[in-house]
């Protein structure tokens, strides 16, 4: 599988609508200080495992804060 | 046909307000109102136990429509928190209503998707048995079982309950039915000393599969989506509703949702909005139906009012 981006990671964001405009957000910022609350972030992380096809185990969810960090492990669980 | 002739409800007069809970849970309005979906909670007194809250709606079923006690054939109450481990409530509720001794009673311990089992369960029961009223009640007052420091759960459930009464010349009949388990995610919605839930395992679980359900019925019965007049989905949180809307592609309209002012009352959330819709409905119209929750479990079901 080619790698994942972060505009694959944002498309994912948009398409999930969490946010009004996708274009503002900060990939190295927490996406809960960018206003993204708990159920919108367990919606997020539903969409990842379904357009990834992969599984995120409660246990990893503390190191998916920012997209940066969402690119790293997806593409670590896609490898 | 033995189908849905009138439902009676209970939701109890004491209330208990999330907004005055949105400092100490962290929180703030919008996510109260727009996510959970609940503004404020019905709560039962203390000492009242499931059975209680049954013969409440019962009163109620009995303001909306004559039928005589003699002819109940048949008293199912749904509920996980029922009054004793033994007896059965729904001999406790049989006895306080002065139900006729060949009045069958039974309990089915399922959560949020009790009601449309239930019914499945109790119209083929009394269709193979040749009975013509039965009642089934949903009661699950899960008050008695919250942690209030527990944010996963405190803001969410409220007590109440509902009496179906069923009757084989109802109008509002059933097509068929979708059933399912998860019992490997059994954890997510469990009761030890208090209530647990793993929000985004019930999530996940949700928004995995009610979809593909709806979409099994809707397939099976060759109709589309735009055939179904009204949706009645467990009302879980607000998110949870609009997250099935979404994946479904409905008309939002047609999705029925209220609960801002009572909570996600598990099995008894669906009759609680279908008897306000049950007179609306006209000849030929669809409605389809999902409870999904604890277990993990799901039910789906399409009706028909002929």
């Amino acid at each position: 599988m080619s790698k994942v981006t972060d505009e694959q990671i944002i498309d994912v964001i948009g398409k999930a609508n969490i946010v009004k405009d996708t274009s503002m957000l900060a990939k190295d910022k927490s996406l809960t200080e960018q206003g993204i609350d708990s159920l919108d972030f367990s919606g997020l992380l539903f969409s990842l495992e379904e357009t990834f096809e992969i599984e995120i185990p409660d246990a990893d969810i503390d190191g998916l804060q920012t997209i940066n960090e969402i690119v790293v492990y997806v593409n670590s669980k896609c490898e | 046909m033995i189908g849905i002739e009138q439902i009676g409800t209970y939701i109890p007069e004491k209330k208990v307000s999330n907004l005055a809970l949105l400092e100490k849970f962290e929180t703030d309005e919008d996510f109260v109102r727009n996510k959970i979906g609940v503004l404020q909670r019905s709560q039962k007194e203390p000492e009242q136990k499931a059975s209680d809250l049954c013969i409440k709606a019962f009163t109620d079923l009995q303001a909306k429509t004559t039928f005589e006690i003699e002819d109940i054939e048949c008293c199912i109450v749904v509920t996980q928190n029922p009054d004793f481990n033994i007896p059965h409530t729904s001999a406790i509720v049989h006895g306080a209503l002065g139900l006729p001794e060949h009045c069958a009673s039974f309990d089915i311990s399922l959560g949020c998707s009790g009601y449309v089992y239930a019914l499945s369960i109790v119209t083929a029961f009394m269709q193979a048995n040749d009975m013509k009223k039965g009642l089934i009640f949903t009661a699950d007052p899960y008050s008695d079982i919250i942690d209030e420091d527990d944010k996963n759960t405190a803001l969410i459930f409220g007590d109440a309950a509902t009496v179906t009464l069923l009757d084989a010349e109802a109008s509002l009949i059933p097509l068929g039915f979708d059933f399912g388990s998860k019992g490997a995610g059994y954890k997510g919605l469990i009761n030890k000393d208090k209530l647990f839930m793993n929000g985004r395992a019930v999530f996940n679980f949700t928004a995995a599969t009610v979809p593909v359900s709806i979409n099994k019925l809707l397939d099976k019965f060759e109709l589309d989506k735009d055939d179904i007049e009204r949706w009645y989905f467990h009302q879980g949180s607000k998110y949870i509703v609009d997250t099935i809307t979404k994946r479904l592609e409905l008309d939002k309209e047609k999705v029925v949702f209220d609960m801002y002012e009572y909570g996600n009352t598990a099995s008894s959330s669906i009759p609680i909005l279908l008897s306000s819709g049950l007179t609306t409905f006209q000849k030929g119209q669809k409605i389809g139906l999902s409870g999904f929750g604890v277990g993990l479990s799901w039910a789906s079901a399409i009706f028909e009012k002929m």
